[in-house]
């Protein structure tokens, strides 16, 4: 029972930073309708970016988050604006293929730029974010619960923005339904570009969210990217909510599939569960979203 | 069906890459075939430091046969590259010999368009062992296999784990876990074969992918067999997450063996924490805390390296592919000429005593052109050092376990 | 294939100069990239059968590439088999394979598609890891160096081109095979709009699966001949994502869904990138994959539809002017097909439908309907706006299934039947057009209707012949070589007919055909009309047109909130109470 609780500790846990990935995807899913394959990139962007930062300025990472974010809205903005916008009438495989070139160009220019060596934080002076919580005998890493906490804090925020504000409620309209909000004198390719930076932003703040545990090298975005992917479809397209649970949903399944069948399987169970999931039910499990349209 | 734009373009193309293969013919020229980029780009590039330097160092000295080597780079990050890599060098460059390669899969495809093309082909890094399995007369290799790493391992715990706690090792729960690629499946194989004919009690093997961004749950099922040794063959990314995990959910083995890969990486210890990998064993090609008198040579090029490259070597690759490198060009030095036949009667001469290269190896090809000189030394991470602990004629320090008082 | 035009000679030309080129030019290295640009070429071929002629953007090729690796080696090593037999029955496994695969994931569309076979890939990844007491595990499998004819491996480079070369012509003649054949016009109409597909008979889940069965196929033999090439497999290399984008990204770059395409953005991209690795390579690591990233944001950017897509029209007209060329011959309209034998039947009842109910959730859309067509007779169905004319419309065609109620059609046979999907209605003889017009845009007129004529006949020049008919029918002669897009309002609803007409339906259901037009096109679409129940046709027509209903009708029909209010002829209907209250309110109905 205890390794099951502390099981479903590191699985919930582990949840929060795929969650943390996972809004920006399904923000830019949902909204542009555009699948991003650039975006674990953009996380490698978002954590070398922490990384400097901590190593010029000796900002602690969850400080040096905010100023990424404004960083990575503004490289979000301008791939959409100059990548995506336009090739928005264009067919769908055109637009992942635009993706999948700046996705190979960016990892790439970032084995250029560091080169292949594995960077990490310095931690060791740090007093948030490291270290552990215990009670009774099941333990919690701090900066995943930190991770965990932003996450939760971060959907109420963008779902304050979406719900009651004037912007917000543009950007819903416009993932509703394109040409009635067009037709409603909502200035779409300005809300494409706001929705895109702002999936761009929210990896500035996981790049800062996940440094104490991750380190940063050219292709960690790989690492991150299809288990994004397969959370988006799982919560339903563009649902903040349904990335959540769904991020809870495959970090627990992770860990409980580690540890009851074989690590090595883990992602063949959660590979199966996200195309059963598009099959049998492409609207997502929370979702109002249009998987099959 | 209008293909001609193709056409026209694909032999502009062609054209040029003709062209090529008329430049750049002075000296002798020496192929690099290692992945630069990609994913296995740092250690890749880590390996061809080692050759750089063994050629550079040879330059200087006055050139191989009288004239300077020109190293050619080649890059391929998977089979279908490394094929095209070699072609490319076999022809247009015309290379004489082919170093290379770090990697399994790269080594399996271009050793096999070396051979066909009868350029010799010196292996300084990649492990698998059934490279030199496949009947070439041109492919050597100077470095351990993975068996010599399994066998390494093994040989930790009944030699240095077991003494040092003073148990017998047979009482010892041993735990099997391994990234599920070509490395660490090789690897793990030859682990369990080994520890299971020497009665070993392995009580977990668990395969992990190395791109897994969570080990919790591996840990916690380590921790409730109660393993008190646990072997690991993991690339960087995986081992810091080993740790780190490890560390969270409280679990202490006795002893930790890594089978070089991340164990043997200095970032891997900037990242894990000096105090967090002391004691832990690695088994690899030896590394730069050697007892000279083990291997001579090492400090030197430890000298060298961190003048040509402004950094500490960042893992034992580029030592192995240094050593192995200089022991291919002695060979080439002495052949009766760069024809393919010559070298192979010149490398298949070579017989070097273990203890007698930088790396620590020694030479002696066996028919199939893999030097069984090669064994893979058994070091510990000591004060944010990689030390060697055995064999003792290597060996710059005693075992120690910071969980054994 | 006509070996005197232009077209044809000059790409059968350079297909054999690519061959030659080469052996001339006598470099390994060249030899290797032409071996590697051939086999891609095969691969991006094959890929485009699906993901160009069939639209659907599959990103897990790599699974039917790995299959036959894995197949051709462990049937070499395990077995001694020869990998020529191995590539054949590695190709046989993927395409069985492929249909479990892709079967359950037809009905996801674009990025969903993509993202589910990416998810498949993985999968069998991972499995073929995990299984490694059969297949090697991730250590791989390295293929024994036996020399030989039969063991596909040799020191000699030739042969390998020639393999690699006969994998590509094969594959270029599957894909002009298709293009050219019913198969082909059917993946487009599927692509296009699949309700106008199914309308016409086509079976839409059975075509996607021939599509990915060849291409699994074409797929797997070239992974057989890269694992004897290569001579070493593993999982982690062979059921690549990488792998699965590349072969895809030639095809994109070169032109979807056309036959050239694939193998122009492969001769193209793929040497550029390989010597770019090359040059590029010393200037620091990631350069060229750098360049390459940015290079394909830039095509993708500049030329979305492809080399072929922006160019292709352009260079063909050039290439048209070498000696040669001849105009496609006209096809005579066969005169036969439409021109029914004067039927014994006349009269008789043709399409019955009874008790129809249908809802939608709470609403209850249809209220036991029921409605008899006899043979040769025109009903027009009338009704307010919202009435659900469609939705019965759409029970009698098989795209909605009743709630209750049954739906029989007498076939030509003489059998009554009751069709279960939209293909099936279509093959017992229904033809239907739809209110909002469904042509399949990028295609010319003639093609439309082709689409429709295919139902009946596999043969091209038959299916030319009856399009030509049928455009006489429906005066369309004219525009037969025009784009569909370009048509008028007009034009578009007789190319709703003449694609159903195609058909040889012996019962047409005409929704709305009238509406929009202007007068002169009404009265010739209503020309049209009789002409057509002329040839022995039964027509029901869902009309708001009064005037013209009353005029064609022999019956009229008003549904009004779901329920047939009334049958009867057209002057008898328009003079009941219940009619006038339905269209113009209570109170006039006493007026």
């Amino acid at each position: 029972m205890e390794i099951f609780l502390q099981l479903l500790i590191n699985g919930l846990m582990l949840g929060g930073t795929f969650a943390i990935i996972s809004i920006g995807l399904t923000l830019i899913f949902g909204i542009v309708r555009v699948v991003n394959f650039a975006h674990g990139e953009f996380l490698m962007i978002a954590m070398y970016g922490v990384y400097l930062m901590n190593l010029q300025f000796g900002l602690h990472p969850y400080v040096a988050m905010l100023p990424m974010f404004f960083l990575m809205f503004a490289l979000g903005a301008v791939m959409q604006r100059y990548i995506i916008q336009p090739l928005l009438s264009a067919s769908d495989e055109i637009q992942i293929f635009a993706t999948v070139g700046v996705s190979t160009a960016l990892m790439n220019a970032g084995l250029m730029v560091f080169g292949a060596d594995v960077y990490s934080v310095d931690m060791s002076s740090a007093v948030v974010g490291t270290g552990m919580t215990s009670i009774g005998s099941l333990t919690i890493n701090n900066g995943q619960l930190m991770t965990f906490i932003v996450s939760i804090l971060l959907i109420g925020a963008l779902d304050w923005f979406l719900k009651y504000t004037f912007l917000g409620r543009a950007i819903r309209a416009t993932a509703q339904h394109r040409d009635a909000a067009l037709l409603m004198g909502v200035d779409v390719k300005k809300i494409y570009i706001i929705a895109f930076g702002l999936g761009a932003g929210c990896l500035g703040l996981a790049g800062g969210l996940m440094a104490p545990q991750y380190p940063v090298f050219p292709t960690v975005g790989t690492f991150f990217v299809l288990t994004a992917f397969i959370i988006v479809v799982l919560g339903g397209l563009g649902s903040l909510h349904g990335a959540f649970l769904g991020a809870l949903i495959i970090g627990v399944v992770d860990s409980l599939a580690g540890y009851y069948i074989a690590p090595d399987l883990k992602e063949v169970v959660y590979f199966s569960i996200f195309i059963a999931i598009l099959i049998f039910r492409p609207t997502g499990l929370f979702g109002a979203g249009r998987g099959s349209e | 069906m209008k293909k001609y734009v193709s056409k026209i373009k694909g032999g502009a193309v062609a054209a040029v890459a003709l062209t090529m293969s008329f430049s750049a013919m002075a000296d002798i020229n020496v192929g690099a075939l290692y992945p630069f980029s990609g994913g296995l780009a740092l250690l890749g590039n880590e390996s061809f430091r080692g050759l750089e330097i063994a050629i550079e160092e040879r330059n200087a000295n006055g050139g191989l046969r009288g004239e300077q080597i020109k190293l050619v780079k080649s890059d391929a990050v998977d089979a279908g590259q490394a094929v095209g890599a070699a072609r490319k060098l076999t022809s247009i460059e015309g290379v004489d010999v082919i170093f290379g390669s770090f990697s399994s899969s790269i080594s399996f495809a271009a050793t096999q368009v070396a051979e066909l093309a009868a350029v010799p082909y010196f292996e300084l890094g990649a492990i698998s062992d059934n490279i030199t399995d496949r009947n070439m007369k041109y492919v050597f290799r100077s470095n351990p296999t993975a068996k010599n790493f399994a066998e390494g391992t093994i040989d930790a715990i009944f030699k240095v784990v077991a003494p040092t706690y003073g148990v017998d090792a047979k009482d010892l729960k041993v735990a099997i876990i391994h990234e599920d690629a070509l490395y660490g499946t090789t690897v793990s194989q030859f682990q369990k074969d080994i520890a299971k004919e020497k009665g070993l009690n392995v009580v977990q093997t668990l395969p992990y992918s190395a791109k897994a961004v969570d080990l919790s749950s591996l840990v916690l099922r380590l921790k409730g067999a109660g393993a008190d040794v646990v072997l690991q063959t993991s690339y960087q990314n995986d081992t810091t997450l080993f740790f780190r995990q490890m560390r969270e959910a409280g679990f202490k083995p006795k002893a930790l063996i890594g089978a070089g890969g991340g164990y043997s990486m200095k970032d891997t210890v900037k990242v894990v924490g000096e105090k967090n990998m002391e004691g832990v064993l690695d088994v690899d090609f030896a590394q730069y805390l050697m007892n000279e008198a083990g291997a001579p040579g090492i400090k030197e090029f430890q000298a060298t390296y961190k003048e040509r490259y402004g950094e500490e070597p960042r893992s034992g690759h580029s030592l192995i592919n240094y050593s192995g490198a200089k022991i291919f060009l002695d060979a080439l030095e002495k052949a009766a000429s760069l024809k393919a036949d010559d070298v192979r009667e010149a490398v298949m001469a070579i017989d070097l005593p273990i203890g007698s290269t930088a790396a620590g190896i020694g030479a002696k090809m066996n028919e199939n052109g893999q030097n069984i000189r090669a064994n893979a030394a058994i070091m510990q991470w000591q004060d944010g050092e990689l030390k060697t602990v055995y064999p003792e004629a290597a060996a710059v320090a005693a075992p120690k376990f910071p969980q054994h008082p | 294939m006509n070996i005197t035009q232009p077209q044809n000679y000059v790409s059968l030309l350079l297909l054999l100069l690519m061959l030659v080129f080469p052996v001339v030019a006598g470099s390994p290295f060249v030899y290797h990239i032409f071996i590697l640009v051939f086999s891609y070429a095969a691969l991006a071929s094959a890929w485009n059968v699906v993901g160009g002629f069939a639209g659907q953007l599959s990103l897990g090729h790599a699974v039917y590439y790995g299959v036959g690796s894995y197949t051709a080696t462990l049937l070499m090593i395990n077995f001694g088999i020869s990998p020529w037999i191995g590539m054949v029955a590695g190709a046989l496994l993927a395409s069985v394979i492929s249909v479990f695969v892709s079967w359950p994931c037809f009905r996801l569309r674009g990025p969903f598609f993509a993202l589910a076979s990416i998810a498949v890939l993985e999968v069998v990844r991972l499995l073929v890891i995990n299984q490694h007491g059969l297949t090697g595990g991730s250590a791989g499998l390295a293929v024994p160096l036996q020399q030989g004819v039969e063991w596909m491996v040799f020191r000699e480079r030739w042969p390998y081109l020639v393999i690699s070369f006969g994998l590509l012509s094969a594959a270029l003649f599957v894909s002009w095979k298709i293009k050219n054949s019913r198969l082909g016009y059917y993946l487009i109409a599927v692509r296009e709009r699949e309700d106008a597909a199914l309308a016409v008979g086509v079976n839409a889940v059975r075509v996607k699966l021939a599509a990915v069965i060849i291409s699994a196929f074409l797929t797997s033999t070239v992974g057989s001949f890269h694992a004897m090439y290569f001579t070493f497999i593993e999982p982690g290399a062979v059921f690549s994502l990488e792998l699965s984008i590349q072969i895809a990204m030639f095809a994109l770059i070169g032109g979807l869904g056309t036959i050239s395409g694939p193998v122009i953005g492969t001769v193209l991209v793929l040497p550029l990138a390989e010597l770019a690795r090359g040059w590029l390579g010393d200037f620091a690591d990631g350069f060229h994959g750098f360049v390459y990233g940015v290079v394909l944001v830039i095509v993708v950017l500049t030329i979305p539809r492809g080399l072929v897509g922006q160019f292709g029209a352009r260079v063909g007209a050039l290439i048209n002017r070498l000696p040669g060329y001849k105009e496609p011959e006209t096809v005579q309209p066969s005169t036969s097909t439409l021109t029914h034998v004067q039927s014994e039947t006349l009269g008789q009842p043709i399409l019955v439908a009874e008790h129809l109910h249908k809802y939608f959730g709470g609403v209850h859309a249809t209220n036991d309907v029921s409605l008899t067509l006899k043979e040769g007779e025109i009903i027009g169905v009338i009704g307010p706006n919202g009435a659900g004319k469609t939705t019965v419309f759409n029970q009698l065609s098989g795209f909605l299934k009743p709630t209750s109620g049954s739906v029989r059609i007498r076939t030509s046979y003489g059998e009554w039947v009751t069709p279960k999907s939209p293909a099936e209605f279509a093959k017992a003889g229904i033809g239907r057009t739809f209110q909002i017009v469904q042509p399949f845009a990028d295609l010319s007129v003639r093609e439309n209707i082709m689409i429709g004529a295919f139902m009946n006949t596999d043969d091209h020049v038959e299916a030319r012949a009856i399009a030509a008919e049928v455009a006489q029918l429906t005066d369309l002669t004219d525009q037969l070589d025009k784009v569909a897009r370009d048509l008028t309002v007009g034009g578009m609803k007789r190319l709703e007919m003449a694609r159903a007409l195609a058909t040889r339906p012996r019962i047409l259901l005409l929704d709305e055909v009238l509406a929009g037009l202007n007068p002169s096109d009404i009265t010739k679409a209503i020309e049209i009309i009789r002409r057509i129940r002329d040839t022995g046709v039964s027509i029901l027509m869902i009309e708001h047109i009064m005037q013209a209903t009353m005029s064609l009708s022999d019956h009229v029909a008003v549904i009004n909130s779901g329920s047939l209010l009334i049958e009867g002829e057209p002057e008898k209907v328009v003079k009941d109470p219940q009619v006038i209250e339905a269209y113009l309110g209570k109170e006039y109905s006493h007026a």
